[in-house]
């Protein structure tokens, strides 16, 4: 690994090639001549942006924020510059924030990006500066009630493969103990379908009660509220509370971390008021009803996705179903729990990521993949639908194809249990 | 043995006022001496509000002013100085002046609690321009304004739109002398902040600092206040020279964070000047014979653990004259004194018997 300089040179060599770099001082001048505070007021007088105003400059965030390890950017920085007069809501910074909540974790001052950046970025998409292909994400999903374009009437497809009963509640017409809010990636994307049906293999094992709303589910809305699109989550948001109200059911089960945050805190708001969990929590607890038929010799370790840890708390349940499996070796990163990396899909990450490759040196996702294979997993364990297909391209772009695995724990866990072939591409 | 129950204090800011009410509460008697007309020290006679509760000086002083004024144990005696002292605890015999008419008191044991003066920032390398720029003013000049409960550039009488405070003027400078901290100056830069965000709601204030230091309470009370509830905006990075650039000031420093020069105009600049030993604090050094720490602050003995005994016995000193204080400190520390003159007095009463 190359060491970091301490100073930066004005000159770098680059795969060979020298570049200079104080080239750019013949066309900025270099003293600061202006703190146009009326931006820092304009943008700190957004209802929900007010902590902005409250960064005092210790730069804990810096430290944490996975974005500022591939790019310039963090929260501190962020302050800095709208306090220079740079509009946030017209900067790239605006994008590049995955809302994973590591710098609330630290911040002394409670700069709340989790407020922030929904409450400015709506600002944005009403402005028109919202990046095209966010816009095309929000477009789909007002369209198809999944942000990827695929068919609505398509959304229980899927099922059609598990190979078990999956009951879709319009057509079984009586009550279930479970309603199973499945989301859009585990519907539709091909990894996310496998994932899917091990998860349904795993609820009839279990003899659980369950049905699904099928066509009749859009997307939970919660990446597009975070990425600025409030109305539009609230219209999801609207519909699939009416849809959820129409039958009867002791509680919810979610597969998305987005999904589980979005039930847990903003549908009750909009009168949507359940009991949620997600699947790792409700398979954690009926451990002892699994029997594990297969053993996994495999190093694994596990990432915490940002809405389920840092977000909800959440950390133990995955665990628990981790190191239940046979043979499995389960081996922590560096960052895990509380201080886990971040994907780079929360926030509307997930549909930016051509406008995130102009400002950053390497995905997040990347940086990741390479902490799992430097402590020597087998397989990345993953429990978030925007993770597998993340991970597994990361593997591929960093040159790491055959020797990390990304599975989701339902995958590890199906297989284990005996009710699916394969566990691993290797 | 009754004149050795009085304990001479001298100066009536916040901690000699405190001293002689808890004198005066402790059954002994008080002599308070203060060279000025008027009790109440530095505060009382230069700031309109006190740090951090941004009430009224007058209004705030008047309970203990009137607690010292009105107790029969206290003795006040102003427009007076001290000029001359002979003997020892039990016994000293001070010569007093007022106008020029001296008289010699004996007294048991001495507070001697003069206070601080502000720093000159016409001083050393202090390059502001206080005395050649009008609209650079110091956080006392802002006081007086406050008094009359405005705020304008002295240029043109009229408000300022945009305000720099420049912090650590006159302190932490190995240069000019002063190596400590002035202790209070953020906060009463955050207040003054504060009080003119209340008066001119659309005037930009800039704090330019090279630490904040909010002890305390003062953190949140004044700093965290003022940058969230008033907006102000605080800039890491010291100012270091200050240009005329028609008729407004150009501040020239860096701003840390940006690792950049920052050379931006103003209309007014507020000198947040330290505080150095008084006139009156080096004066009685000399008259009491007590030594000066190596800031040039009366000496105290105990370190962190006594701060109020001098190294001459009966003698004990309270407040700024020991170094920068609070009025917090400083009113602690005269009820410190206090009772310590107190003690040693009732300590020779034993010994006598």
């Amino acid at each position: 690994m190359q060491k970091a300089k301490a100073i930066e040179l004005d000159v770098a060599v680059v795969d060979g090639v020298e570049l200079s770099g104080s080239w750019n001082r013949m066309f900025e001048p270099r003293a600061i001549s202006e703190y146009d505070i009326a931006v820092l007021d304009e943008t700190t007088a957004i209802p929900g942006a007010e902590s902005l105003g409250y960064c005092y400059q210790c730069g804990k965030c810096t430290a944490v924020c996975p974005v500022d390890t591939v790019g310039d950017y963090s929260p501190r920085k962020i302050f800095r510059r709208t306090q220079l007069g740079v509009s946030l809501v017209d900067s790239p910074d605006l994008w590049l924030c995955t809302t994973c909540r590591n710098c609330l974790r630290v911040c002394p001052k409670e700069v709340n990006m989790i407020q922030i950046m929904p409450a400015v970025r709506e600002r944005a998409v009403l402005d028109g500066k919202a990046p095209d292909e966010l816009l095309t994400a929000f477009e789909n999903t007002a369209r198809y009630g999944n942000p990827i374009g695929e068919s609505p009437r398509k959304r229980a497809e899927w099922a059609k493969t598990a190979g078990v009963m999956v009951p879709v509640m319009a057509q079984k017409k009586s009550p279930v103990d479970v309603l199973w809010f499945v989301e859009c990636y585990p519907a539709y994307h091909p990894r996310g379908k496998q994932a899917s049906v091990a998860l349904a293999r795993l609820l009839n094992a279990l003899n659980v009660d369950f049905g699904i709303l099928g066509n009749e589910e859009k997307c939970a809305g919660d990446s597009q509220r975070m990425a600025g699109e409030r109305g539009l989550f609230e219209m999801l948001a609207e519909h699939n509370i009416k849809m959820l109200s129409k039958y009867t059911f002791n509680h919810i089960v979610v597969t998305d971390p987005h999904a589980y945050n979005a039930f847990l805190h903003e549908y009750p708001k909009l009168g949507g008021d359940w009991p949620v969990q997600h699947y790792t929590q409700y398979l954690a607890e009926r451990l002892s009803a699994l029997s594990f038929v297969r053993s996994i010799p495999r190093r694994i370790t596990f990432h915490d996705p940002c809405y389920l840890g840092r977000h909800n708390g959440e950390y133990d349940a995955p665990r628990r179903l981790l190191t239940a499996l046979p043979g499995v070796e389960l081996v922590e990163m560096g960052h895990c729990r509380e201080t886990s990396y971040c994907c780079g899909g929360g926030g509307g990450g997930m549909w930016l990521d051509s406008f995130t490759r102009d400002y950053t040196s390497e995905r997040l996702s990347e940086k990741r993949v390479r902490e799992a294979i430097e402590y020597g997993a087998d397989i990345l364990a993953v429990t978030c639908p925007y993770e597998v297909p993340r991970f597994e391209d990361a593997v591929k772009s960093t040159g790491n194809a055959g020797k990390l695995a990304v599975m989701d724990i339902a995958e590890l866990l199906a297989y284990s249990v005996g009710l699916t072939d394969e566990y691993a591409a290797n | 043995m009754a004149k050795a129950d009085t304990v001479l204090i001298v100066g009536a800011g916040p901690a000699g006022l405190e001293a002689a009410r808890t004198v005066a509460e402790l059954g002994k008697r008080a002599m308070l001496i203060e060279t000025k007309d008027q009790l109440g020290g530095t505060p009382y006679a230069y700031y309109a509000t006190l740090t951090p509760d941004l009430q009224e000086t007058e209004h705030s002083m008047q309970e203990i002013l009137d607690a010292v004024e009105h107790h029969s144990a206290v003795d006040v005696r102003l427009n007076t100085r001290v000029v001359h002292s002979e003997g020892s605890l039990g016994a000293f015999h001070v010569t007093l002046d007022r106008d020029g008419a001296q008289t010699v008191e004996e007294v048991g044991a001495i507070v001697v609690a003069t206070g601080f003066q502000h720093f000159d920032p016409g001083r050393e390398t202090q390059m502001y321009g206080y005395y050649e720029y009008d609209d650079v003013i110091t956080l006392v000049d802002a006081e007086k304004m406050f008094k009359d409960g405005n705020i304008v550039r002295p240029s043109t009488g009229l408000p300022p739109e945009r305000v720099a405070f420049i912090q650590c003027v006159g302190s932490r400078d190995r240069q000019i002398g002063n190596k400590y901290c002035s202790k209070v100056c953020c906060g009463i830069a955050s207040k003054q902040s504060i009080e003119i965000k209340r008066m001119l709601p659309n005037a930009k204030v800039f704090i330019f600092y090279i630490d904040m230091r909010m002890y305390g309470f003062w953190e949140d009370q004044i700093y965290w206040k003022a940058q969230e509830e008033y907006k102000v905006n605080y800039i890491r990075g010291i100012v270091t020279e200050i240009i005329r650039k028609g008729d407004k000031l150009l501040i020239k420093g860096e701003d840390t964070t940006m690792g950049r020069p920052m050379e931006v105009l103003m209309d007014l600049v507020i000198l947040s000047v330290g505080m150095e030993p008084s006139k009156g604090t080096v004066e009685m050094s000399r008259i009491f014979q007590i030594p000066r720490e190596e800031h040039g602050f009366l000496q105290v003995i105990g370190g962190p653990l006594n701060t109020v005994s001098t190294p001459v016995p009966g003698i004990f000193v309270a407040g700024a004259a020991a170094g920068p204080k609070d009025i917090e400190d400083s009113v602690s520390m005269g009820a410190s004194a206090a009772a310590k003159a107190v003690g040693a007095l009732k300590r020779l009463e034993l010994e006598v018997r």
